[in-house]
């Protein structure tokens, strides 16, 4: 089979070109899937993160997996993040140290995930210059994404990563895909309630709600990342099953795709160049945890 | 005054990157083994340079199933943290009193529908 790939943002039409391809090879295994990407001008390099998800589900399939037409300009932006190196091409050296590059990862992975997170973003001097603040909180945003797939989506087909820095818009964009159940799946089997993809991402987004059951408590990752991109005036996306969810400028946005994405990706873009602080207002003192 | 027992999380993990929960698993047990003797407990952050909460609920949030609040509040204190992740961690702490206090009155109520009275 032969697809065509159009350009592809870090948007929800980009995320709905995405879950077309996914359609149009879902039911298809040992066969040749030529993604045709001659209409390609433009593809945000953080989104190969759901991207490798879909051609590693087909390839799970035991289809081939040919990316074709590939123009120039593309080809070597996918080349210095390592993307077209699972497709057959040679990875080149990212001259400019604007990618973190896209990686596969097992949901036993977590310090893999540190450690590349450390070397990628933290320990490179082309990385934007962030208040220590701003790293901080980033950092352990990305942390959170990573945590919140391997607790909730029960994937057996890894985590998917990549992100990448624009310069001149001072922004940071970066992408983590899973292959799971998703969200609205996590909430119909933590309490038994039925709802749409993008109302299933709400409830998880808000007040103390959490699909965790058992001994370890849960439910704060996407919390904290909802304040922390308000704070930052950044954008969150956060894309399951056929739900689309977006955080910008304090508002949130939903959707509803006419087909399911195969799992989760959540997409967080901040300000690099925010000076807030990050430090808190009030002094805390270790005798008033508990 | 109850024998003290002195844990490096650094130590016990073997990174200053608390991000995963089975790694706050591996703190959740010392802690709960020494609380269970009786013993207080110091834990240090020192070196450490990033949480989650994923971490800080296995590691600290899951004692609240065990231990009640007055014994967490005189049998452990935390030293070396950053007021940052101070303050994650009393996040962390107020959604697992919620949490376990919600699952109390869960199973409660599901007892009463099944007639149960143990």
């Amino acid at each position: 089979m032969k697809f065509l790939l159009p350009s592809i943002n870090h948007d929800r039409l980009g995320f709905q070109k995405l879950i077309e391809l996914n359609v149009a090879a879902a039911e298809v295994s040992f066969e040749d899937v030529e993604v045709d990407m001659s209409s390609v001008t433009w593809l945000d390099a953080d989104m190969c993160a759901p991207l490798g998800a879909i051609l590693y589900r087909l390839s799970a399939a035991l289809n081939e997996i040919r990316l074709t037409g590939i123009r120039p300009d593309v080809e070597a932006s996918l080349c210095r993040n390592g993307f077209l190196s699972h497709y057959g091409r040679e990875k080149v050296p990212d001259r400019w140290g604007t990618t973190i590059p896209y990686q596969r990862f097992e949901v036993k992975d977590d310090r893999y995930f540190a450690k590349y997170i450390e070397d990628q973003f933290i320990h490179r001097h082309e990385m934007p210059r962030m208040s220590r603040g701003l790293q901080k909180k980033f950092r352990e945003s990305v942390f959170e994404i990573f945590s919140n797939a391997v607790i909730h989506s029960r994937t057996r087909m890894g985590i998917f990563s990549c992100g990448q820095f624009f310069p001149k818009k001072h922004r940071l964009v970066f992408s983590v895909a899973d292959l799971g159940i998703g969200i609205r799946e996590n909430v119909r089997l933590a309490i038994g309630k039925e709802m749409a993809a993008y109302q299933a991402i709400v409830w998880a987004t808000e007040g103390t709600n959490t699909t965790k059951k058992g001994k370890i408590p849960g439910g704060l990752g996407l919390k904290l990342l909802r304040e922390f991109v308000t704070l930052n005036r950044g954008v969150l996306r956060i894309v399951s099953d056929a739900g689309y969810w977006e955080l910008s400028g304090g508002q949130v946005k939903t959707a509803l795709f006419p087909n399911p994405f195969p799992g989760t990706v959540v997409n967080i873009e901040i300000d690099t160049s925010d000076q807030h602080s990050y430090v808190l207002s009030s002094e805390i003192s270790p005798q008033d945890i508990f | 005054m109850s024998q003290a027992t002195n844990l490096s999380v650094f130590e016990i993990v073997g990174s200053s990157l608390c991000v995963a929960s089975d790694d706050g698993q591996k703190v959740h047990d010392r802690i709960a083994s020494a609380m269970r003797e009786g013993r207080t407990v110091n834990l240090s952050f020192l070196n450490v340079t990033s949480i989650t909460s994923a971490f800080l609920n296995a590691a600290i949030g899951q004692l609240y199933g065990e231990f009640s609040e007055d014994a967490i509040r005189t049998g452990l204190h935390v030293t070396d943290m950053e007021q940052d992740d101070l303050a994650l961690l009393r996040r962390v702490v107020e959604t697992a009193k919620a949490y376990f206090r919600d699952k109390e009155g869960f199973t409660r109520a599901a007892n009463e529908v099944l007639g149960d009275e143990s």
